[in-house]
């Protein structure tokens, strides 16, 4: 036994009793069972690797949008406008350039709306593809 | 009887690299020999954090499968005992921050009287506290306490298992050690001239 924590240092009550605690045996069909768990992860098949490949355009597309809205947000706050961000990154000129400012009020909601439906339509056609090549379905 | 885990250490390092080998090859049957070598080290380990024989062994479980799992990790001119150790107490660790054990400290079992004259089951029950009050300790200190006692009071080995340099288990098990004292202070070191009830282990050498 070492005792190198106080070199010299004798052994108190409290070290004679943590060191002398009662081995535990263990159960009969511990190394069974143990086994058995192993045998299981062995004879399962390998695990089915994420698709970068197929969701790496989703991926790009996502960070586009997020990197394009806080682009937007800050610019819009630097310009003072803080307080109507969200109006202002709609009505902003890199958004709708050409359209008159009356209109682009009218227009805002059915742009989302739009926006919403495609993104929805875009989410649906990529997972039924995704479950027809994969044959899940 | 259960080896001690220097015992197993220095009696199995070829077995264990055969069998590793073995495993690597394809042969799933050679990871037992793994088992039934380490089977009581890892249990009795497991038993150190917890104090609970059912969950205990569901923990050693756990840490054989990461054992198995990341077979191909291990080094062979690092210790296989060293590397099994530190795995199973990264998995008693996560086990016991997902479900903790502890007790506060003060609300430990109060041993009934000083050691003095205690009949065996009186010695038992304070010698159970003080186990017990070892698991009301916080975690950063309650895991150096159990790896120095768990490997026979070798600093080095329990400083390997926890991946953490000497000095820092030396200090955490200094500040723990103060926190038992406190906490049972007719425990003294003029008290260790007392009875200990222990397993046949002689460690007054």
């Amino acid at each position: 036994m070492k005792s190198d924590t106080q070199p010299g240092a004798r052994l108190d009550a409290i070290d004679r009793i943590l060191a002398s605690d009662d081995p535990l045996v263990p159960s009969s069909g511990f190394v069974a069972s143990v086994m058995e768990r192993v045998r299981d992860e062995a004879a399962a098949p390998p695990p089915i690797p994420f698709p970068w490949k197929r969701a790496l355009p989703g991926i790009v597309l996502v960070a586009g949008t997020i990197g394009w809205l806080i682009y937007e947000f800050i610019r819009i706050a630097l310009a003072g406008t803080f307080s109507g961000a969200l109006s202002g990154i709609l009505t902003s000129p890199i958004a709708m350039p050409h359209i008159p400012a009356a209109a682009q009020q009218a227009l805002i909601p059915a742009l989302w709306t739009a926006l919403a439906l495609v993104l929805s339509l875009a989410s649906w056609a990529l997972s039924r593809r995704l479950t027809r090549r994969s044959s899940l379905l | 009887m259960i080896e001690t885990p220097t015992a197993a250490r220095n009696d199995t390092a070829g077995l264990d690299s055969t069998d590793v080998a073995r495993v690597l090859a394809g042969d799933v049957g050679a990871f037992e020999g793994i088992v039934l070598r380490w089977q009581g080290p890892l249990v009795n380990m497991a038993w150190r954090y917890c104090r609970d024989r059912g969950r205990a062994e569901e923990m050693a479980q756990e840490a054989f499968l990461r054992a198995w799992r990341g077979l191909a990790s291990w080094r062979s001119e690092s210790s296989f005992s060293t590397w099994l150790f530190s795995i199973a107490a990264n998995v008693y660790r996560s086990e016991l921050k997902r479900f903790p054990t502890a007790v506060p400290l003060d609300e430990a079992a109060e041993p009934s009287a000083p050691a003095v004259q205690l009949s065996d089951s009186e010695l038992r029950g304070q010698n159970e506290a003080v186990r017990r009050a070892v698991l009301a300790l916080p975690l950063r200190y309650r895991e150096p306490v159990i790896l120095y006692y768990f490997h026979e009071m070798d600093v080095g080995r329990a400083a390997q298992t926890m991946g953490l340099p000497e000095g820092t288990v030396k200090a955490r098990l200094a500040r723990a050690r103060d926190l038992l004292r406190k906490r049972f202070p007719h425990l003294n070191p003029q008290a260790a001239a007392g009875p200990i009830l222990s397993t046949g282990k002689d460690f007054s050498r």
